[in-house]
């Protein structure tokens, strides 16, 4: 007999409302359905009815965690339809912006999901050092988490020389307590036990379900934005892309760790390169009628603007996919087969942020009745 | 009429209920707030447990529409009788304990589950997914814990060759302490192996990890009865520590210091706290198991470890 264990609306496994609705046997998981958008803000529509700069600072708030990305991926898209350069130095600070993002996500991150499997001291060390790079991210940008750095046509802050000195050497911390954390996570009986050979997405399912960031590259599959099509000062850096062959949730905690080690190298060089100049330059109100993509690896994958613009200082339409949205279909081959026991484990391995994915429910204006489109009738409407 | 007396005031103030619960809030306190410094936080004050349960036994007594039965109601108050009654067959200030004529072993043993089993059934009658996984996952581990612990007191029994807990402490107190037998040191590994999954301590808070099935059986209980719980918890944790002080450490022992006369009672607590803080530690170091692995580690490492020293108490001289 199989009964249906529900995961959410509210759940302390979620940290926001999603539903999501489990057929179990026994402790076994045999089938999983998705219910998305609990929490849909009509943020696109709202992208169209404000102006240009406006917009800045609603993009930053589709996502609490991953704001850096969100603003270039969105500057990026907007510089492009103005045809718009940004200068040198300012390339770099997104860039050091944009990897001090990655580790406190990976941080954060990592201390939620040693709490999905009851491990709480080890979640308290994780928030204890990234509270580290909280300070750098307030040194640099004025605020610990939303630091509104990024604008049209460059940054609004610079990273002033005296800085550097103070980030070098909280790096060089940062880097022996993730060396630390990586062999923790790597050695630890009651660590393996609940995350070796736990929710494997295969390198073909990852594949074929096109799932991205390092939930892909735990499974083997070799891509990265910031190398494949570099934006920022990505192309005047080196580094590797880290991937691991297990594709369990195991291999997803230490591709991310690694990450962090290879952000701590990226930052260094940046720093190191850090040419002079000025921080932007000026992009008028009004952007001529033109389309962009402007897409970046945000700490959870690729995260992708689309937009139009019209000759007036608003879009005409602003897309956004979030990386999230992207790997849930990943869901279903990670559960299917497992126990109970492993769905907050698994569910958190994605590392879901499921404010910024809520966007395709169609509500019928009349009647006000609410309809999930689904990937059938999509396709219907492409032909 | 004194020995009427006499009962009520064991059973409802020292060494039982009262007594009890004041300490056993106390110890729970003491280990929230090492658990905070171990994970580098500041943690609640030592009086918080007092704090959390007044805020529940201040709030609306509400039962859930599913889960109106005599069961839910009543389960509670059945497992706080027990563990309450397990405090009076405890060696608290002497190797006497306040009920001396029924207490041997097995009545420990039994009624250390019965707030096992009314977890259960509350969980079972809470009429919702989360109550019934989780006490399901707690029959298991009942099942599991429970052979060890049992392994462990027949080992002590076989080494001291009587049923009775005065017996076993009397026996500490002329030769020497259980725990200095290095035959038994095993057995006490298991012990407290045994007890992380008795008190629901991780890597053994299976039943009621949070973060997977809410809080299992307890998921529907709130406001007194959660309060109750939540005693029975605390007095619990206090009254496994005391036994496996009376079974390893002695039991209690009246000191003389300085021409001082200090009462068996305070050796009792000093030990109980001594082993709560080994627990508070191992929980602190370690992720949670999944069931099925915690029900292998028990039949295997657990019972091995228990069974060596059963071994060892009977072949070596």
């Amino acid at each position: 007999m199989t009964f249906v264990v529900p995961i959410g609306p509210q759940h302390p496994a979620l940290k926001e409302p999603e539903y999501f609705r489990f057929e179990v046997k026994g402790e076994e998981i045999i089938d999983l359905h998705v219910r998305l958008g609990y929490i849909h803000r009509g943020i696109e529509r709202a992208l169209q009815e404000r102006s240009y700069i406006h917009n800045i600072y609603l993009s930053e708030r589709i996502c609490g965690i991953c704001n850096v990305a969100h603003t270039t991926a969105y500057c990026q898209a907007i510089e492009q339809l103005a045809g718009v350069e940004v200068p040198d130095r300012a390339r770099f600070i997104r860039t050091i912006l944009c990897e001090l993002e990655r580790i406190h996500s990976h941080m954060l991150w990592a201390g939620v999901a040693a709490h999905e499997i009851g491990f709480n001291t080890l979640f308290m060390l994780f928030w204890r050092d990234r509270e580290l790079v909280l300070d750098l991210k307030e040194m640099i940008s004025g605020n610990r988490q939303t630091s509104a750095s990024n604008t049209l046509g460059g940054v609004r802050r610079d990273v002033k020389p005296e800085y550097v000195p103070t980030m070098l050497r909280v790096l060089d911390k940062l880097e022996k307590a993730t060396k630390y954390y990586i062999d923790v996570c790597s050695s630890d009986r009651t660590i393996l036990a609940r995350c070796m050979g736990i929710g494997v997405l295969t390198k073909e399912d990852a594949r074929k379900l096109c799932i991205v960031g390092p939930t892909t590259r735990a499974s083997g599959v070799d891509v990265d934005i910031r190398r494949d099509d570099p934006y920022a000062a990505y192309d005047e850096i080196s580094f590797k892309v880290i991937t691991e062959r297990e594709g369990d949730v195991l291999a997803k905690v230490i591709v991310r760790l690694r990450e962090i080690l290879e952000s701590i190298q990226i930052i260094r060089q940046a720093l190191k390169a850090l040419p002079s100049g000025p921080l932007r330059v000026k992009v008028a109100p009004k952007i001529e009628p033109n389309e962009a993509l402007g897409h970046v690896e945000a700490p959870r994958g690729e995260l992708l603007y689309y937009a139009i613009s019209n000759g007036t200082e608003k879009p005409e339409r602003v897309r956004v996919r979030t990386p999230t949205y992207a790997n849930i279909p990943s869901f279903k081959p990670m559960f299917v087969g497992g126990t109970i026991a492993e769905i907050p484990i698994v569910m958190a391995s994605i590392d879901p942020c499921f404010a910024c994915t809520d966007r395709v429910t169609l509500v019928d204006s009349r009647t006000g009745k609410a309809h999930v489109v689904s990937f059938n009738e999509l396709r219907g409407r492409i032909k | 009429m004194i020995e009427v007396l006499n009962f009520f005031f064991n059973s409802l103030v020292f060494p039982g209920l009262l007594f009890a619960s004041l300490i056993g809030l106390l110890y729970v306190g003491i280990d929230r707030k090492v658990t905070g410094h171990m994970q580098h936080r500041i943690g609640p004050p030592i009086w918080q447990e007092y704090l959390d349960v007044g805020k529940l036994m201040s709030k609306e007594d509400i039962t859930p529409h599913a889960a109106q039965s005599l069961v839910f109601n009543v389960v509670p108050l059945i497992a706080l009788g027990a563990v309450a009654t397990v405090m009076l067959l405890l060696p608290v200030y002497t190797a006497q304990p306040a009920l001396t004529t029924v207490a041997d072993l097995i009545v420990i043993i039994y009624l250390l589950n019965i707030p096992a089993i009314c977890l259960m059934l509350g969980g079972y009658s809470s009429g919702g997914p989360f109550g019934s996984v989780g006490a399901a996952r707690y029959v298991v581990q009942l099942f599991s814990y429970e052979f060890v612990f049992i392994l462990v007191i027949v080992a002590i029994i076989a080494r001291v060759e009587s049923l009775n807990l005065t017996t076993v402490v009397g026996y500490q107190a002329q030769h020497s302490w259980l725990i200095l037998d290095w035959r038994l040191i095993p057995a006490l590994i298991a012990m407290f192996i045994s007890v992380q999954g008795k008190l629901m301590r991780v890597p053994f808070d299976i039943p009621e990890a949070e973060s997977e099935i809410v809080h299992g059986p307890l998921t529907e209980y709130s406001g007194p009865k959660l309060a109750i719980w939540r005693i029975v918890y605390d007095i619990e944790t206090l009254v496994v520590a005391g036994f496996i002080a009376a079974l390893f450490l002695g039991g209690p022992v009246a000191y003389t210091i300085g021409g001082v006369q200090i009462p068996g009672v305070v050796d009792f607590l000093i030990k109980t706290l001594i082993i709560v803080l080994i627990t508070t530690t191992l929980r602190n170091i370690m992720a949670r198991l999944r069931i099925d692995q915690a029900l292998k580690f028990y039949l295997t490492f657990g019972a091995l470890l228990a069974i060596i020293s059963l071994v060892l108490v009977l072949v070596v001289p």
